[in-house]
């Protein structure tokens, strides 16, 4: 058992990847529909992709943060709707500039983040629990402020940013890249990104070795908290309105991308790139149905299955390598 | 500082790493006293600032919502037992409810026969959940995660979201039927509860459950058939979460497609209120029953008080948190008391030569 | 640097693990610490490195007193250990490893070049051969160990605890180490070496301290004025050597269970035994020999995968556990008493009655307390469990209890044959004679009973002979004569029998 991945040809150390099986899946859904419709490979549906991609690549960042260390965090969506309809009020009622409202807003998701991460180190209750209980608590708030009535002025250079396209390409696409490739960075190469991998990887090690275990767990549903804020900004500015139901649909796909993508419950494992590529997965999937006009219920169903068949992938291939 | 010490190696990171122990005799009691004063701490609220709160009519949608909530409490608790947990509850439930409208409305079955079988098919699909979990040995959260999707999905894209609002009058008669101030569908909820006490109290599988949630592997090597253990609690969640569904639609007269799906903080409200541990073997019915009872009480109160549906989801929010809390400071105040129990449950998840 | 233990106490539930515990550790020596299993030596290394704190007395760093709240105070005052668990994160490199604690970094990002060349030199001390960028999760279980040393060297600390670290090397590994313990203490550094390996101990101590039973057996001994037998006096204490088993009848002719060849699917070949009725079998063997892993097939938790198993003469294959008591009344004790034997937070009632459940149902399936009770009480009154009530949870209870109760558990299942693995460890030793005469009454009733342990004095007075278990093979039989001296030399001759040309015995012999 001591063959290391220096040894393997280039074709095995392909399929021992993780995300080796995402990339086939996701050549093999575009050939499809580029084969079969022709309204596929248009700009237009291009643009519009890209377009649903851009909020749900944050949200699987937000929950991938939490499962880095072996928690997860059940409010993304309900922080998202909480931070929404707070930066929406303040552009709509307080008449904040822009840049101000969305500072703002990320303070909130990064409060929100904070108060769940406090909680969970304090008390010792587990992240399920704490994190169920203030997904309630947010949206509470969220609906007593609102009482589900969205903000519908929003300040025009803000509505434009969300549906400003290059070509295909919507503006609304930069912040998700550059928060990806921070992210990519912050936890290959810095120290506090090296310790969240680590208290995930194993948390005994980690305390043993000087690393403060506690405040990189805040550490971690702090930044799942921002980025929360930072999903819900983006969806804000996607729809044009700040709505209240704004993240009540975040939740299985949070999950479902960073499982898709080979993350596991127990922490210390999980990919940037691969839970990219299950977005885009996922994107393509959701696409594929409302071009083929199908029902789009079956986008629930295959979510399910996918996930099922991504768990089920990764358990085979861990039992291959323990067997060998 | 001192929280380094405090929590050590037993903080809780995964749902199966609590190693809170079953609460004493007393400490039990004293969690559902507790819990029954604040209860009672809630009917004198309400009942002063909203005379209507303890109105019949108040009190028979109010026993109506509790048969309910009660059971769903008791499909989450079930699956606890074993250390796992179910999120699929919601879309069992309204598989059922689908399935029920379907044979009643467009099969035209008898009423028994239609129910039973929306049953069959809960149980079923607890049983699927239980197998996979077992087979794959994946974590149930991610199962039920996924098998919740694909359940709401499959319904979906067989009943195209139509509700089916024709059934028998009968299922609406028994629906407005009063025993005295109450439903018969909160007897039933009880009726369920006693049969769970029996099973966890005085049955070797109710034993094995719990055993199994506790310790799989002790379990196991004494001989109990851990999987099954499992494979049983999930089906028989998956028929509680179908019989709570079935409860709704007598409540409503209809099956609709939008039932279960604000399912899963109540599920988990009225276990953990009542006592029961997410790390598994302890569970407490008649905690549950309280737990929903609390639940539904604030629910309504605040719906009599017309504070409406808004900040409900802060109260119970809150109260969820501050329950765990105000649970885990007194274990912990019970810790300091017999000393440093925590260092023993460090030191047993520690070396293992 | 001088660290000083000063009247250091802990306690548990139920259990006084350390008290009055004083001795000094010197810079430029290597101090031995000794004991039996759960002589406290694991939670004197916690207290030591910021994990425990002490309930009594202090610990002084050059006279001056410290408190140390968590491994980062232990770090940063200049100590550090390699621990007996695993502590590497496995999917983080090697080299990432060893430099956790402070990766090297330019403008704020690590310098990931720098982190290779940096954990190269500490590697480079014990073993040039692993590859710095090879993740830790496809190392072998040595390596890592290899990996835990150089990473507590690259802490280049005063003080480094190694608890047991060549449990899991081999001879050449262990060699490669010494030298570094050696040059270490040149240097001046302090080197704690917690071993019970005797001739290791021997071999590279400057002094010994002896823990028994949570308090200081021999404090600080120069090892030139120790023998061999002093240490193992001062280790187990005297009333061990003289606990009498009294005399005992083994039918020799009626055989409960016989071995033939087999082979399992956790890598045994060739096991042959025979266990008799009434008979104490021994299974001696150092850590990793296969004992346990032996005793997980026989009862169906692994597979036999060739040979012939046969209980009371029929040949039999044993799916799982639940068949291997109900059908073949065959049960095993684990080693782990908290992880895998007891549910520590049901009461005794549950855990006795656990295995029996099915069978004390009435017809309808049900069980009542009462009818648990009937069964339990007289178990827990016969084996003199000490507790307030049977409706006390395990947990509370102290080790040498907890050890009846899995015990009584196994007597009302009403098994013949049972495997009982380390039946005392981390408990003291008067109960230790009690668990031992227990064990000596079971089989005098006529259950058999295959003990496992590594601990010799238990082996030499409880089993009528012994099987000596080598890389997942019976390497001899021996008769107990139950003379310590003559009978610990013959199993040890065993144990490195053919091993003479291996680097084990040579680097000690050498050093």
């Amino acid at each position: 058992m001591s063959t290391t991945t220096r040894n393997m040809t280039l074709g095995q150390r392909f399929l021992a990847n993780e995300w080796s099986a995402l990339a086939v899946a996701i050549v093999i859904g575009l050939v499809t529909l580029a084969v079969l419709s022709p309204a596929f490979l248009t700009e237009f549906n291009l643009y519009v992709m890209l377009r649903s991609f851009c909020v749900v690549l944050i949200v699987a960042f937000a929950q991938m943060l939490t499962l880095a260390v072996g928690q997860m965090n059940l409010s993304v969506g309900a922080l998202g709707g909480l931070v929404a309809i707070t930066v929406g009020g303040m552009m709509e009622k307080w008449g904040f500039p822009v840049p101000v409202a969305i500072l703002c807003g990320l303070a909130i998701g990064a409060a929100g983040g904070l108060i769940n991460g406090l909680l969970t180190v304090r008390t010792g209750i587990n992240g399920f629990i704490i994190t169920l209980a203030t997904a309630s608590a947010f949206t509470g708030i969220n609906l007593g402020i609102t009482e589900s009535i969205p903000f519908y002025n929003l300040p025009a250079s803000f509505v434009a940013f969300g549906t400003g396209r290059f070509y295909a390409l919507p503006y609304l696409l930069l912040p998700p890249v550059l928060i990806a490739i921070a992210l990519a960075f912050f936890l290959a190469r810095t120290v506090p990104g090296r310790q969240l991998l680590a208290v995930g990887g194993n948390p005994q090690a980690a305390e043993l070795s000087g690393i403060p275990r506690d405040r990189v767990i805040v550490m971690a549903h702090t930044l799942s908290g921002l980025l929360a804020g930072a999903a819900a900004i983006l969806a804000v500015a996607q729809l044009g309105s700040a709505q209240p139901t704004i993240g009540v649909d975040w939740l299985l796909m949070s999950f479902a991308a960073p499982i898709i993508g080979g993350a596991a419950l127990t922490g210390g494992h999980i990919s940037v790139a691969a839970t990219a590529l299950a977005v885009v997965l996922i994107v393509i999937i959701q696409n594929g149905m409302v071009l083929a006009k199908v029902d789009p219920y079956w986008v629930q169903f295959l979510l399910g299955a996918l996930i099922l068949a991504a768990v089920g992938l990764n358990r085979l291939r861990a039992v291959r390598a323990g067997g060998a | 500082m001192k929280w380094s010490l405090t929590h050590g190696f037993t903080m809780t990171h995964s749902v199966s790493s609590d190693t809170r122990g079953r609460p004493s005799f007393l400490a039990e009691q004293s969690n559902l006293i507790g819990l029954a004063a604040i209860i009672i701490l809630f009917w004198i609220l309400f009942t002063s600032l909203a005379p209507g709160f303890v109105s019949s009519f108040n009190l028979f949608a109010l026993s109506r919502s509790l048969a309910v909530d009660v059971v769903i409490g008791f499909s989450t608790m079930v699956v606890l037992a074993t250390g796992g947990m179910n999120l699929a509850i919601g879309s069992i439930g309204v598989c059922a409810v689908m399935a029920s409208g379907y044979l009643m409305q467009t099969i035209g079955l008898p009423i028994p026969v239609a129910m039973a079988l929306a049953l069959l098919l809960g149980a079923f699909l607890g049983w699927l959940n239980g197998f996979v979990i077992v087979r794959s040995g994946v974590n149930s959260f991610i199962i039920t995660l996924a098998s919740a999707s694909l359940f709401l999905g499959g319904m979906l894209i067989l009943s195209k979201a139509q509700t089916f609002n024709a059934l028998p009058p009968e299922i609406a008669a028994f629906g407005r039927m009063r025993w005295g101030f109450v439903s018969p569908l909160l007897f039933i909820a009880l009726g369920i509860g006693a049969a769970l006490i029996v099973l966890f109290r005085f049955t070797a599988l109710g034993r094995e459950i719990l055993a199994a949630g506790a310790n799989a592997r002790a379990a196991e090597l004494s001989g109990v058939p851990v999987g099954r253990a499992i494979i049983i609690a999930h089906t028989l969640s998956g028929a509680l979460a179908a019989s709570a569904g079935l409860m709704l639609v007598i409540r409503l007269g209809a099956a609709m497609p939008s039932i279960g799906q604000d399912w899963l903080l109540p599920s988990f409200l009225a276990p953990v209120l009542g006592g029961t541990l997410l790390a598994g073997g302890y569970v407490s019915v008649v905690g549950t029953i309280l737990g929903a009872f609390l639940v539904t009480t604030i629910r309504s109160g605040l719906l009599v008080m017309q504070i409406g549906n808004f900040w409900l989801q802060l109260f119970l929010g809150l109260i969820l948190l501050a329950a765990v809390m105000l649970d885990r400071y007194r274990s912990i105040y019970a810790e300091r008391r017999s000393l440093g129990r925590k260092d023993a449950g460090r030191r047993s998840s520690g070396r293992r030569a | 640097m001088r660290l000083t233990i000063e009247g250091i106490g802990k306690d548990f539930p139920g259990v006084t693990a350390l008290d009055e515990v004083s001795f000094e550790i010197l810079p430029g020596e290597t101090h031995a610490l000794m004991g039996e299993n759960g002589a406290g030596k694991s939670t004197l290394i916690k207290i030591i490195t910021g994990l425990y704190r002490p309930d009594r007395g202090r610990l002084l760093v050059d006279g001056k007193p410290v408190d140390f709240t968590s491994p980062r105070d232990a770090i940063a005052a200049g100590i550090s250990a390699v621990h007996q668990e695993r502590n590497l994160i496995p999917r983080f490199t090697v080299g990432e490893n060893i430099m956790i604690e402070r990766p090297p970094t330019r403008n704020g990002v690590i310098d990931f070049d720098r982190v290779h060349a940096e954990a190269r030199k500490f590697l480079d001390m014990i073993d040039p051969s692993i590859d710095t960028r090879t993740e830790v999760r496809h190392l072998s279980v040595a390596q890592m160990q290899i990996v835990e040393i150089a990473k507590a060297l690259s802490l280049e600390a005063q003080v480094l605890l190694l608890d047991e670290p060549t449990a899991s090397i081999t001879g050449h590994e262990a060699d490669a180490l010494f030298a570094v313990v050696r040059r270490l203490r040149a240097e001046g550094k302090a080197i704690v070496f917690v071993s019970h390996k005797l001739e290791e101990v021997m071999a590279i101590s400057d002094r010994v301290t002896v823990l028994r039973d949570g308090r200081i057996a021999a404090a600080g001994e120069p090892i030139a004025a120790m023998t061999r037998g002093k240490i193992v006096a001062a280790m187990i204490g005297r009333e061990e050597r003289v606990a009498e088993m009294g005399t005992r009848n083994v039918d020799g002719t009626k055989v409960v269970m016989e071995a033939k060849d087999l082979a399992t699917s956790f890598g045994h070949r060739r096991v042959n035994f025979q266990l008799h009725k009434g008979e104490i079998l021994g299974l001696y063997g150092l850590v990793g020999a296969g004992r346990t892993e032996l005793a997980r097939a026989l009862i169906g938790d692994g597979k036999v995968v060739s040979g012939d198993l046969r209980l009371n003469g029929a040949s039999v294959s044993i799916p799982d556990v639940p068949t291997a008591i109900r059908r073949h009344r065959l049960g095993y004790i684990s080693e782990d008493r908290k992880a895998e034997g007891l549910i520590l937070t049901h009461p005794i009632r549950s855990n006795v009655a656990i295995t029996v459940w099915r069978k004390i149902a009435s017809s309808l399936g049900l069980i009542t307390r009462a009818g648990e009770r009937r069964l339990v009480h007289p178990l827990v009154e016969k084996l003199e469990v000490k507790t307030p009530s049977i409706e006390q949870a395990v947990g509370k209870l102290s080790g040498g209890n907890q050890q009846k109760v899995s015990i009584a558990k196994w007597l009302a299942a009403g098994v013949e044959i049972l495997i009982i693995d380390e039946p005392t460890v981390g408990i003291d030793i008067k109960t230790k004679t009690a668990i031992h005469e227990l064990i000596g009454e079971i089989t005098r009733e006529g259950l058999s009973v295959l003990l496992i342990s590594s601990d010799m004095p238990e082996m030499i007075t409880l089993a009528d002979r012994i099987l000596v278990m080598r890389d997942f093979a019976i390497a001899g039989t021996l008769e107990n004569s139950h003379r310590y001296e003559p009978m610990s030399r013959a199993i040890m001759d065993f144990i490195h029998a053919g091993d003479e040309a291996s680097p084990v015995g040579e680097g000690v012999a050498r050093a």
